[in-house]
């Protein structure tokens, strides 16, 4: 009757060390040429359906090359035509026209009309709160293949807001005959849907394409959420294309001429939210400087995730140019004021036991993280251990990532991990907005850190209304200095970001704003 | 004991390594040659060397420090469990194979709902509800692997319920928490402890799976499955971080499997 059981666990060890022992062949075992009709790319998926209004599902409609916006990003974030031709702002800057291209069609042979785009940003705006974080219009109105937008208050960003993959265009009078969250919707990109679940993807050419010939018949799209499968399966020929390989991984493919990677600074930065609402410890200043002085930034990003991020400093990434160098941190690493901060405090180690309390509470802090990017968790252990030196107790608290949004939103945490476009509309104002300006009764869902400075605010307004660049450019990083005196947030570095091709396969690029990655550029090589 | 340790050399063998495994989790802080939680954050990954004879892990922690502190955690968590599991499991076997009628219908229909499900599953369940730590990783296996020792003490107890000399000390008017104490628990002791003995393996394995998954130890714990979760991002450029892990788990699984099967051969009545 036991006998089985001894195997059973002999076999499961036995297999656990096997799995420990498979790591020694280096790589490359990729021997295939690769079929030219059918392309195959590994991603982390986190859709669960292709409906672009829902959540951040637009992201992914925008990545498997299906939905096209009114504007798009170059490499170096300057905002390009795309399904707009071309667009001017009026005199007193509050009324924009677009003029839509002409002989685009969407998948389904319906041609795309002014009327048409109107009624896609429409329905985004219908479905989605976050259409009115970009911008508010007092009317919108179509004239042929001219849109023109109407606001009550100049927008300087808004050929950045409708690049925002949320205003992807679709074909509105396809519904309901369809239902998009379910078949996925029509839009105007080179592929179309065949078949989505979250696991797996597969488009197919869209023959209606208006940019120009589609090189492949088929793109097979598997997610592939561990980091270390998903370098794997590139190794092994599963997939032709793979988006960011961890930095354990790179290596492999660095030391091997059958593979071409393209990386480069993303407009992204890892953070982790401080909770500063009353009765939370983070409430105190000191106690943030002194957490944020206690981690040594540099070691984390050049040692531990050997460089492939940037240290960091500043809410906005050396990438874009916001005077990261002119900006000075007032909290760099330096554990003796870390621990003389504390000491002010009043946090002292009065049991003992390694851990620093007062009021017979301990300086316990619970840091919330989610695993789905391999650089988190590192982050996370590596401020644990060097916070322990200085007696804090860091208790990690790993979640799901779809749990991450409504926890942020709720502030239930000390510290929240994240990992955040900067620009996703060109510049960091959104970014800027979102996670920082006061949430006075739910008006800015984002930040649910409970952090609020007047003198951050007005400045905000005053970037809002601002259309000279260097003016623009200048509130920015005043914004950012007031974070980095506040002691916000703590920024842990600027990823780079990289998408890993086999050489058979051409013209695959990696944008700075990750919106792009299937487009019609990739195609079997010569 | 000392008779069988002589009599059986295979035992006396098995012993002999369970006690050196023993050793090595009670005296792990001094048997470690460095510090287990804090490495040097500028000398990761450093593959095996004569400083680290098993290489550093990916915040510069020396890994045979861990392996070796993580047999403490381990073996702890492992044994606490299975004592707790023989306790729950006999009490409440005693209790519905003594009494009977419908405090013995109702525990054991519980039970057998607890069998019904698939263990490591409600186990990733009941620890991904309550949050991966070592404690909840504990009750989590606990409620799931309680019905087994239930199951087996009760049909033990019923056995023995109707022998003449639990009669005879009924007759006599002893006290009911004395006849099971002192006629029922020494009878049924030998078949727990031996069930015990051989589940130490399995549940180490369990714990082990739990950690690997994330729903038990949490960083920085140094516990062999989280150990191996950790390694396995690095599996391609640093495999040792997998490996030493991997083979503490093999080698301490095996070892108590074997010491349980001829525990049972040298305790169990049946089998001499």
């Amino acid at each position: 009757m036991f006998k089985w059981k001894k195997l059973f666990a002999a076999i499961c060890a036995a297999g656990l060390l096997m799995t420990g022992c498979g790591g020694g062949d280096g790589g490359g075992s990729s021997t295939s040429g690769g079929d030219p009709n059918v392309l195959k790319v590994g991603v982390t998926n986190f859709a669960d359906t292709l409906e672009p209004t829902q959540n951040y599902f637009g992201w992914v409609v925008m990545r498997y090359g299906l939905g096209e916006c009114l504007t798009k990003f170059d490499e170096k974030m300057n905002i390009q035509p795309w399904l707009a031709e071309s667009w001017q702002v009026s005199d007193d800057h509050l009324t924009w026209t677009f003029k839509i291209r002409d002989g685009v069609k969407f998948s389904n042979g319906t041609p795309l009309t002014a009327e048409a785009v109107k009624n896609s940003i429409e329905r985004a705006f219908a479905k989605n709160t976050r259409a009115a974080t970009f911008f508010e219009y007092e009317s919108m109105t179509a004239d042929g293949q001219n849109l023109i937008i109407q606001t009550k208050n100049p927008l300087p960003g808004m050929p950045g807001y409708l690049a925002d993959p949320l205003f992807i265009i679709v074909d509105t009078t396809a519904e309901p005959a369809r239902d998009f969250s379910k078949d996925g919707p029509i839009c105007t990109g080179p592929y179309m849907v065949e078949s989505f679940v979250k696991e797996r993807a597969v488009m197919k050419r869209n023959e209606n394409y208006w940019d120009g010939e589609v090189p492949y018949a088929t793109v097979e799209i598997p997610s592939i959420d561990d980091p270390n499968t998903r370098a794997m399966a590139l190794q092994s020929g599963d997939v032709d294309v793979a988006v960011n390989i961890a930095a354990g991984d790179i290596e492999i493919f660095k030391g091997n001429d059958k593979f071409h990677i393209d990386e480069i600074a993303s407009l992204r930065v890892v953070l982790a939210r401080l909770n500063q609402k009353p009765d939370h410890i983070l409430s105190d200043p000191k106690v943030r400087a002194a957490l944020i002085c206690g981690c040594d930034r540099e070691t984390y990003n050049d040692v531990l995730l050997k460089k492939t991020f940037i240290p960091g400093k500043a809410p906005v990434p050396p990438s874009l140019d916001y005077g990261f160098d002119q900006l000075k941190d007032p909290n760099a690493y330096n554990p003796e004021r870390a621990a003389q901060l504390l000491d002010e405090a009043g946090w002292k180690d009065s049991d003992g036991d390694g851990i620093r309390d007062k009021d017979g509470k301990n300086l316990e802090l619970d840091f919330v993280v989610y695993n789905s990017r391999a650089e988190l968790p590192l982050y996370a252990e590596a401020v644990q251990s060097d916070l322990k030196k200085l007696g804090f107790d860091i208790k990690i608290n790993t979640v799901d990532y779809n749990l991450i949004d409504g926890m942020g939103i709720k502030g239930e945490y000390d510290l929240l991990i994240s990992n955040i476009t900067t620009a996703n509309t060109g510049d960091p104002e959104i970014f800027l907005t979102w996670y920082w300006k006061t949430n006075a009764a739910g008006s800015n869902p984002q930040n649910g850190s409970g952090y609020s400075n007047p003198a951050y605010d007005a400045k905000l307004t005053e970037l809002s209304m601002e259309f000279d660049k260097d003016k623009r450019r200048q509130l920015i990083i005043e914004l950012q200095q007031i974070l980095l005196d506040d002691g916000a947030s703590l920024f842990f570095g600027y990823p780079q970001t990289n998408i890993i091709n086999a050489k058979y396969v051409d013209g695959v690029i990696m944008y700075p704003s990750d919106y792009y990655w299937i487009t019609k550029l990739i195609r079997p090589a010569k | 004991m000392i008779e069988a340790l002589k009599k059986n050399r295979l035992f006396a063998i098995y012993t002999a390594a369970v006690v050196v495994i023993l050793f090595v989790a009670i005296f792990a802080p001094y048997l470690a040659p460095q510090d287990p939680f804090d490495g040097n954050m500028r000398n990761v990954l450093q593959p095996p060397s004569a400083e680290h004879l098993l290489g550093t892990d990916k915040l510069g922690r020396d890994t045979l420090s861990r392996i070796i502190a993580g047999t403490q955690v381990s073996l702890f968590m492992t044994i606490c469990l299975v004592v707790l599991l023989a306790i729950v499991g006999s009490v409440i076997g005693i209790t519905s194979g003594y009494f009977g009628g419908k405090v013995e219908m109702i525990l054991m229909r519980f039970a057998d709902m607890m069998l019904a499900f698939p263990g490591v599953v409600l186990a990733i369940a009941i620890a991904g509800i309550l949050g991966g730590s070592v404690v909840n990783t504990i009750i989590a296996l606990l409620a799931v692997g309680w019905a087994k020792y239930a199951r087996l003490v009760r049909s033990l107890v019923i056995k023995l319920r109707n022998n003449d000399f639990i009669i005879a000390a009924q007759v006599n008017g002893t006290k009911t928490i004395n006849i099971l104490w002192r006629h029922i628990l020494p009878n049924i002791l030998p078949m727990v402890v031996i069930t015990g003995a051989m589940d130490i393996g399995t549940m180490m394995m369990e714990i082990a799976g739990l950690s690997f998954l994330g729903f038990g130890a949490q960083p920085p714990t140094p516990e062999w499955g989280l150990m191996l979760n950790e390694g396995r991002q690095y599996i391609q450029t640093a495999p040792w971080l997998m490996i030493y892990p991997g083979a503490a788990i093999f080698i301490v699984v095996a070892t108590f499997n074997l010491w349980g099967d001829s525990l049972r051969d040298v305790l169990d009545p049946r089998q001499q």
